[in-house]
């Protein structure tokens, strides 16, 4: 399967962000800062069980549901 | 009164007297002192709240100071920032740092504090201040807490001691601690900036960390090599000469075309020990080190030319570039970029901004 993980970071991104230019630059930043960048995930990257988990751990943190 | 600093090298009690009567008959709604570990950090925080019984105190140690055009050491800076340029303010104390630090409490206090939630804080007119103990090794993890609370900007260095690396301090409703943050969350009435700098050229040379141990900020593979012959062969070194450009040539991890710089500390067998973690899979650049004073000065000029004048800055100061402008006997010329400008700072063990970096002078610009 692919493409869960840039489904997740979209949607994690938009909950964050609500649109809102300055955080959606914000909220790409943190993402980075801890480790995952959110422009290497396409439709085709590989569901990496080990990716998912640590952006669900990152959501967890910043209160926000992704599946 | 808007905003003014002062310094003094005189002891305790002396040098809070000194401060004290700098600040004329004003009262600052908020006073930030950076002091050398020649001050006991107990005493200090607790004349300083004293002497400025109505503002909100708030500091930390150093590895040396900034006070408009001057890097000092062995000295006491403040900054006071009155009632027309600070609306209101909260401090709040995370301690127990090297756990996991938690940052609930203080985020509650700010919330009661301001009546406001923190999550629906007007971005451009609420900023934060971070000063976090210089050797807990937390800093990213704080950041992490920080940044999952608040979409605010919080901005601040990491406390120093002096180059000892034994214990740092900061200073907060007069009293000191350690293993500490303190965080103060500021209501402003003319708004801010927070400005970046660090003196690097990008290269085209990629290191991608494929192991670290990232508790203990130490990569163990670049690229599926030995960290330390990855770096080498990247920079164009020998592996025994590599540790003598660490300063030169610092890792970069890009952001919106900018490096949040990860200083290079020491050699660990193979492996490379950074002063801000690293986390696996992160693809870094190579960086090629330029003149600081120049760039530093482009970046304070240029805001200046963008507003007019600078109402006040403070300047979260790397530690590593402060040693390089001593090296260089450049200090002067660094400090005579802030002619002018109310400026105060320190020489940090890190600065923080979103996360935690190296190398850089992140600096807070008052309007």
């Amino acid at each position: 399967m692919a493409g869960q993980i840039k489904r997740m970071l979209d949607s994690l991104i938009e909950q964050r962000a609500k649109k809102n230019p300055t955080l959606i630059n914000t909220t790409k930043s943190k993402l980075l800062l801890r480790g995952i960048d959110p422009d290497r995930f396409d439709q085709t990257s590989p569901d990496d069980p080990a990716v998912i988990s640590k952006v669900i751990c990152i959501a967890g943190e910043l209160g926000i549901h992704v599946s | 009164m808007s905003i003014q600093t002062a310094y003094s090298k005189k002891s305790l009690p002396d040098a809070v007297s000194d401060i004290r009567t700098q600040c004329g008959n004003n009262k600052p709604r908020v006073v930030l002192c950076f002091a050398s570990t020649k001050y006991d950090p107990a005493a200090l925080s607790k004349q300083l709240q004293a002497a400025f019984p109505d503002a909100c105190v708030a500091g930390c140690s150093t590895a040396g100071e900034i006070a408009n055009s001057k890097m000092l050491s062995e000295s006491v800076v403040a900054m006071f920032l009155g009632e027309d340029v600070v609306e209101d303010a909260a401090l709040a104390v995370v301690e127990n740092l090297s756990g996991d630090p938690e940052v609930v409490e203080a985020f509650a206090h700010f919330e009661r504090h301001f009546k406001t939630p923190v999550m629906s804080m007007d971005l451009e007119k609420y900023v934060g201040l971070v000063l976090v103990d210089g050797l807990s090794g937390s800093e990213e993890r704080l950041m992490e807490k920080i940044g999952a609370r608040a979409d605010v900007f919080f901005v601040g260095g990491s406390a120093g001691d002096d180059m000892k690396f034994k214990k740092t301090h900061v200073l907060a409703n007069g009293r000191a601690y350690t293993n500490a943050a303190v965080l103060a969350l500021l209501r402003l009435k003319k708004g801010f900036e927070v400005v970046k700098t660090q003196s690097f050229k990008v290269t085209d040379k990629v290191l991608v960390a494929t192991s670290v141990d990232e508790p203990h900020r130490t990569v163990i593979q670049f690229n599926h090599k030995p960290a330390i012959k990855a770096y080498a062969e990247a920079v164009g070194v020998t592996v025994d000469k590599a540790a003598s450009v660490f300063m030169e040539h610092p890792l970069g991890l890009m952001i919106s075309g900018e490096p949040f710089v990860r200083s290079p500390q020491r050699v660990q067998d193979e492996a490379m020990v950074f002063y801000c973690q690293i986390k696996e899979g992160m693809e870094l650049r190579v960086l090629d080190a330029t003149d600081i004073v120049a760039d530093t000065r482009k970046a304070v000029e240029a805001k200046k030319a963008e507003w007019g004048r600078i109402a006040g800055l403070i300047d979260f100061h790397c530690i590593l570039r402060t040693l390089e402008l001593r090296s260089k006997k450049h200090c002067d010329q660094y400090g005579a970029i802030f002619n002018g400008i109310p400026c105060a700072g320190f020489s940090t063990y890190g600065e923080q901004y979103l996360g935690h970096m190296n190398q850089t002078s992140t600096m807070l610009l008052f309007r």
